[in-house]
Parts: structure tokens; C-alpha cells; sequence
């Protein structure tokens, strides 16, 4: 009876259109609409380097240290060499971000205020507060030169080391992408409806002819439920080697871990429809329309709309992080990401064993029930 | 004793569904359970098949109680529910083969039970056809194969052909006699009495959540003081006082409708004579004649007081 079941409850659930549009098609769409939504933005975050103009003149011949700071300033600056009037001509026409001269001294000319103008102040702060390090040594204390002081004077010393918490490279981006993966797992929410309304007497009229046989209804809805998490598991593979192998997003490489995710994710977001079905006592339509609203606003609160939303909500109210599954969800994959231990990961999947556990005992309690007080 | 209820009540709320209901059927019959709309005879079969919840009294089939998993008494009934009861998302023969397999595990038993089926509610030539691409009709017939395919041996029928065109309500009530004729004992719930009329052995008629009358068609019309209704066509009824059509001995009423008279008689009784006495009397013509003779609704009609679809 069980396989029987499953066999023909997994034919139902890839028959049904709508359903598949729904669990499958439609966060492929999304995921699809994501990648193309996101493609400039990582490459609109490379730095673009300012560009100056410097006056050839006497003085500039004079300071030869300067030519050689500016040119070797971390690849910060394009520098064109050029009289005044061109430098001007350029910064006339906003193809150079400012116009550095000395007339004897160090002198900066912008037409407007932005960043790149503020690095060129920056540069010529520094520039100018370590020429008179120098100078001041050099007229005080001329022995400490033999002490390699200058070496001192002139480079930057980093006294903290930033440690990469793993391989993976820090992407905001991949976020959203977990978000659309925890609330794909939740749409499951719509198999376990499903299943339920099959299956109650009150619900359907297949649900009582189901009643009606001489067949153990546990049984019959448990292969339900899990024909039900198998195809939201085929699903979530397909979305993922979509997501990985087209669209390019990484989820690292433990991949054991990561269908673990998925199958718990799936099991959450099955038994979450299944109880809510079983719970509410109205058509199948309100129970579809609270499903989506409660999915959507977990989705939206892991992330989904906006990476700013898990933020506000991890710092300013972090328990209900823990009481979103798909905020769990979310993480689990954010810790497989980056993180190089595990602890994370195993409370959030701790967790999601929690609820669904909890979903699964209130949606048994429900549906043991032999008879009803009304069809 | 195949079925034996007593005093079954169910409420909801302050309605009485059923009030004290009582129902005996005997193995081999065909019993109609006729009453209007409302009248209590789905929520009757839906306690006796142990889906719903009673207030009171007790249900025995088989001569053994009924309960949710008295898997050995369900594994020898089957429905028909009122709506079609199928998935849409499966094909005619796919819809039958899931529900005989819930009652029938051995394969090859099935295929042979599900072709059986499909023989005989005339589904052959749809055993392909997604639910949604068929009739009313077929639609139906499918949801009768659906029901019996697993050769129980008491069928219970909840308005099987509500909603089902002539032919397709002839090939049904048809189907039903067959199957009584090959062992099954059938409860066939309706509220249309030409039905019951044509196919039961016996017939219960509900009103109000508990069974007015039982007995075969002729006993429960032998139950009411009238008996044949004489309908004639007069050509010059501006001659005719109803008065003294209904002052004659043994008639029960007379009702005209345009050139229409219909006289009830007492059971038993010729009243014909007499009537055609009086209207030559009266220099009244008569174009034509014809008698019937009284059907349940009038018997439904003595009993409440009101008609059967009223």
C-alpha cells in the first residue's frame, strides 16, 4: 500500500500544473530574474582610479620625490604631465578629477567636491605632513638618518592582519540567492496542502472515499508526505544545479551538507503546509493564501528583498532569525559558505529538525482524528 | 442482517439531522432511501459508513458494530459519493486501478477488476482520458467504477445521477439493477421517486431525519386513502361545478386547470362511472380520458403534507 501510494501520489503532484508552476518554475524564473538584477552591480564596485593633472614646472623639477610618490601611489592616480593652460583646458572639459601645481608650494585645483577629490586632498595631506617629518628630522636630528628612521617615515606599518573566516570570498549577492533557495523550500508548504486536502474527509470528496477504505490512513498519508518532500527535493536539485551551474553562484563544496539543507528545508516547508492545512478550518483557497502570505513574509525577513531586513533583524530582535525557518535556512547555507566550522550550521539545522518535528506532531494530533463531526 | 441502525441521532447545533433513525437491510435487496432535499439520508449513510460522528444510538454491519477500522466490514462495501470523487490529475483507468488498489493489493487481481470496471460502466474508450476532458455523464459512470470496481458486496449509492442527462441517468439505474442481479445488496439514496420507483425492492422515505414509511412500492401506496387520479379533457368546463364533482361518493379531491380536470378517488374505489354520469348531466363534452395510478409522491404528499420536491 505504501510504494502503491507514493507511485501514484508522485504521478498527482507532477500532473498538477499549476503546483508545479508554482514549486518549481517560478524560483528558477526568480533566480533567473536575481542573476540579471545583480550582474553590474559587483563589477560597479571596482575602483576607478582618480585622474590629475600635474604642472610641469620648475618647482615640480625640484621635487623630484614627489613625482615619485604620486606615480608609485598604489595605482591611485592616472597622472598626466602638462603646462597650466592644458591642465585647465582638461579640468574645463571634467576629464581630470583635479589639477595638482607647485608655485613654489604644494597646490591643489578641483571644479567640484566628490571622492575622488577628497583622495587627491588625502594624498596631498599625507604628502606634505611626511615631507616635514622629514625635513624636521633631517634639521634636528640629522644622526637618526643612520638609524633608518626615513624608512619609518615613509611606509605604512598594518599592525592588525585580516584573517579570512574561510576560502570563499565575501558576496552579498549570494544572499538573495539563499533566500529564493529557503523560500522554495517553504513553497513545499504547497505539496503538504495538498496532500492534506487528499487526504481529510471534510476536505475533499477523494478524502472520503480515501476514509472510507479499509486502509491504515496514517500510512497512506505518510507515503503521501514523503512523495511529496521526494519531488520538493528533485526540485530543489534542479534549482540549485541551475543556480550553480548556470547562473554561476557558488555554495561552496560540501555538498553532503548542502543536500542535507535541502532535504530538511524540504521537510520544513512540506510539514509547514500540512499543519497549516490541517489547522485552518477554511477552503483550500484561504489555506494556499495564508501559505503564500506567511512564506513571502519569512522570505522577506531572511533576506530576500533586501539583505538590509536580515540585518535589522539579527541585531535588533535575533530571535525571530531563530523562529524563521526560512531565515534558518538561509544561514545554514550562509555558514556552509563562508564559515570554516560548523557550529552555525548545525544549530540552524538543529533547529529546522525542531520545527519540523513540531509541524509534523501538531499536523498527526489533527489528522488521527477517525471521524468528523461534519463533511 | 446486513445493516441494522437504531435510534441514531445526529445534530449540529440546534439542527436535528437525525431523530432516531432506524434502518434494516437485508442481504440481496435493493433499498431506496427517498426524501427531499435536506431530509437526512447522506448524513444517514455517512454515519453508517462510520465518517461521521452520532450523538446516539448504535450501527451494525454484518452483525458486528461499525467503526473507522473495521477494515473486514469496509473491504465488502462500496460508495458512490454524491460528488465525484476523483483526481483530476489522473487518467480514467489510473483513477480506478488507485482506488480498487486500496482495497485489492495483488496486481494482477486489480488489472482484471479495473478491466471489469471499465466494461461495465462503458468507459473503454476513455481509459486514457484525463477526468477533465470528459461529459457530465461519463464523468459519473467513471465515479460508479470508482466506487464498485473492487466487486463489494454492499454498494451504497448517494444520488448517483444527480445532474446526469436521460441517457446517461438510464445506463446508471441499468448498471444498479446488474449488479443486485450478480449478489450485490444496494443502498440507493435519490430524491427523484421515479427512480427508486423503477429499480428498488423496497424504498424508505425520509423527511425530517427519520424514516415516514418503508415498504415496497405497492405497500406504501396501499399506506394513503387515495388511489387513481382520473384526468379528463373537457371541452365546455364553463358548465362544471367542482363542488359537486367532489360531493360524489368516494372522490377525494378535483382539481380543474384550464380544460383540465383531475379527480382523486379513494383506493380501491371506481369512481369513473359516476363522474361520466354527472358531466353527461351537466351536457359537458369530453375530448379524452386517462387514468394513473397514485405514485410516492402522493404517498409523501398524505404523509408531510407537502410534495417530495417541494
Amino acid at each position: 500500500m505504501f510504494l502503491f501510494n507514493y507511485r501514484y501520489r508522485l504521478k498527482c503532484i507532477f500532473k498538477d500544473r499549476q503546483l508545479m508552476f508554482w514549486t518549481f518554475l517560478f524560483p528558477i524564473l526568480l533566480a533567473t530574474l536575481f542573476n540579471l538584477a545583480f550582474a553590474n552591480i559587483t563589477s560597479s564596485d571596482n575602483f576607478i582610479k582618480v585622474n590629475v593633472a600635474v604642472v610641469q614646472n620648475e618647482a615640480l623639477d625640484q621635487n623630484p620625490a614627489f613625482t615619485q610618490a604620486i606615480t608609485g601611489a598604489d595605482d591611485l592616480f592616472v597622472v598626466q604631465n602638462t603646462t597650466r593652460a592644458e591642465a585647465d583646458a582638461l579640468l574645463q572639459d571634467n576629464q581630470i578629477d583635479g589639477i595638482i601645481t607647485f608655485d613654489p608650494d604644494l597646490n591643489m585645483v578641483v571644479n567640484q567636491s566628490g571622492l575622488n577629490q577628497t583622495i587627491i586632498r588625502g594624498f596631498l595631506d599625507d604628502y606634505v605632513q611626511s615631507n616635514a617629518t622629514i625635513v624636521t628630522v633631517v634639521t634636528e636630528n640629522p644622526g637618526s638618518l643612520e638609524n633608518g628612521i626615513l624608512n619609518g617615515i615613509s611606509s605604512r606599518s598594518e599592525y592588525l592582519t585580516a584573517v579570512s573566516a574561510s576560502q570563499s570570498a565575501p558576496d552579498p549577492i549570494v544572499n538573495y540567492f539563499y533566500a529564493l533557495i529557503a523560500m522554495t523550500c517553504l513553497y513545499g508548504g504547497f505539496l503538504g496542502v495538498k496532500e492534506v486536502v487528499a487526504i481529510q474527509a471534510d476536505l475533499s470528496a477523494v478524502g472520503a472515499r480515501i476514509n472510507l477504505a479499509p486502509t491504515n490512513k496514517l500510512t497512506v498519508f505518510i507515503s503521501s508526505m514523503l512523495a511529496a518532500t521526494s519531488v520538493q527535493m528533485l526540485e530543489l536539485m534542479i534549482l540549485l544545479t541551475f543556480i550553480s551551474g548556470v547562473l554561476g553562484i557558488s555554495f561552496g563544496d560540501q555538498f553532503g551538507y548542502i543536500a542535507l539543507t535541502c532535504l530538511l528545508g524540504s521537510l520544513t516547508g512540506v510539514t509547514f503546509g500540512a499543519c497549516l492545512a490541517a489547522v485552518i478550518k477554511k477552503g483550500e483557497g484561504i489555506k494556499i493564501g495564508i501559505l503564500i502570505a506567511s512564506t513571502m513574509t519569512m522570505s522577506f525577513l531572511a533576506g530576500m528583498m533586501s539583505t538590509d531586513i536580515k540585518y535589522l533583524v539579527m541585531t535588533k530582535v535575533p530571535i525571530l532569525g531563530y523562529l524563521n525557518p526560512a531565515n534558518l535556512i538561509t544561514d545554514s547555507f550562509y555558514a556552509l559558505y563562508y564559515y570554516n566550522t560548523h557550529t552555525q550550521f548545525f544549530t540552524d539545522i538543529l533547529l529546522l529538525c525542531g520545527f519540523t518535528l513540531l509541524f509534523s506532531t501538531i499536523t498527526y494530533f489533527v489528522l488521527r482524528r477517525q471521524k468528523y463531526a461534519s463533511l | 442482517m446486513l445493516i441494522n441502525v437504531k435510534n441514531l441521532v445526529k445534530r449540529y447545533g440546534d439542527l436535528i439531522a437525525l431523530d432516531h433513525f432506524n434502518l434494516e437491510v437485508q442481504e440481496g435487496e435493493i433499498l431506496g432511501l427517498l426524501g427531499p432535499n435536506g431530509s437526512g439520508k447522506t448524513t444517514a449513510i455517512n454515519c453508517i459508513l462510520s465518517l461521521l460522528k452520532y450523538d446516539k444510538g448504535t450501527i451494525e454491519l454484518y452483525d458486528q458494530p461499525m467503526t473507522p477500522d473495521a477494515y473486514d466490514i469496509k473491504r465488502n462495501i462500496g460508495v458512490v459519493m454524491q460528488n465525484v470523487a476523483i483526481f483530476d490529475e489522473l487518467t480514467v483507468y489510473e483513477n480506478i486501478d488507485y482506488f480498487c488498489g486500496l482495497y485489492i493489493s495483488d496486481k494482477h487481481t486489480r488489472k482484471k477488476l479495473v478491466a471489469e470496471a471499465i466494461a461495465f460502466v462503458g468507459l473503454g474508450d476513455f481509459k486514457k482520458f484525463s477526468p477533465k476532458k470528459l461529459s457530465g455523464g461519463l464523468l459519473r459512470r467513471l465515479n460508479i467504477a470508482c466506487g464498485i470496481a473492487h466487486k463489494p458486496k454492499l454498494i451504497i449509492l448517494d444520488e448517483p445521477t444527480v445532474a446526469v442527462d436521460p441517457q446517461s441517468r438510464n445506463n446508471i439505474l441499468e448498471g444498479i439493477m446488474e449488479l443486485n442481479r450478480q449478489g450485490a445488496t444496494i443502498i440507493y439514496t435519490t430524491h427523484y421517486m421515479e427512480e427508486v420507483e423503477q429499480i428498488c425492492s423496497r424504498i424508505a422515505i425520509m423527511d425530517k431525519g427519520k424514516i415516514i414509511a418503508m415498504g415496497t412500492n405497492e405497500e406504501l401506496k396501499q399506506m394513503i386513502k387515495s388511489g387513481e387520479h382520473i384526468n379528463l379533457e373537457l371541452l365546455n368546463p364553463e358548465h362544471l361545478e367542482l363542488s359537486e364533482i367532489t360531493a360524489l361518493p368516494h372522490i377525494i379531491s378535483a382539481e380543474l386547470t384550464d380544460h383540465q380536470l383531475v379527480v382523486k378517488s379513494g383506493r380501491g374505489k371506481n369512481t369513473l362511472i359516476a363522474i361520466l354520469d354527472y358531466l353527461k348531466g351537466r351536457n359537458i363534452t369530453i375530448g379524452k380520458i386517462y387514468s394513473e395510478p397514485p405514485t410516492l409522491n402522493d404517498v409523501f404528499l398524505e404523509i408531510t403534507g407537502k410534495a417530495l420536491r417541494d
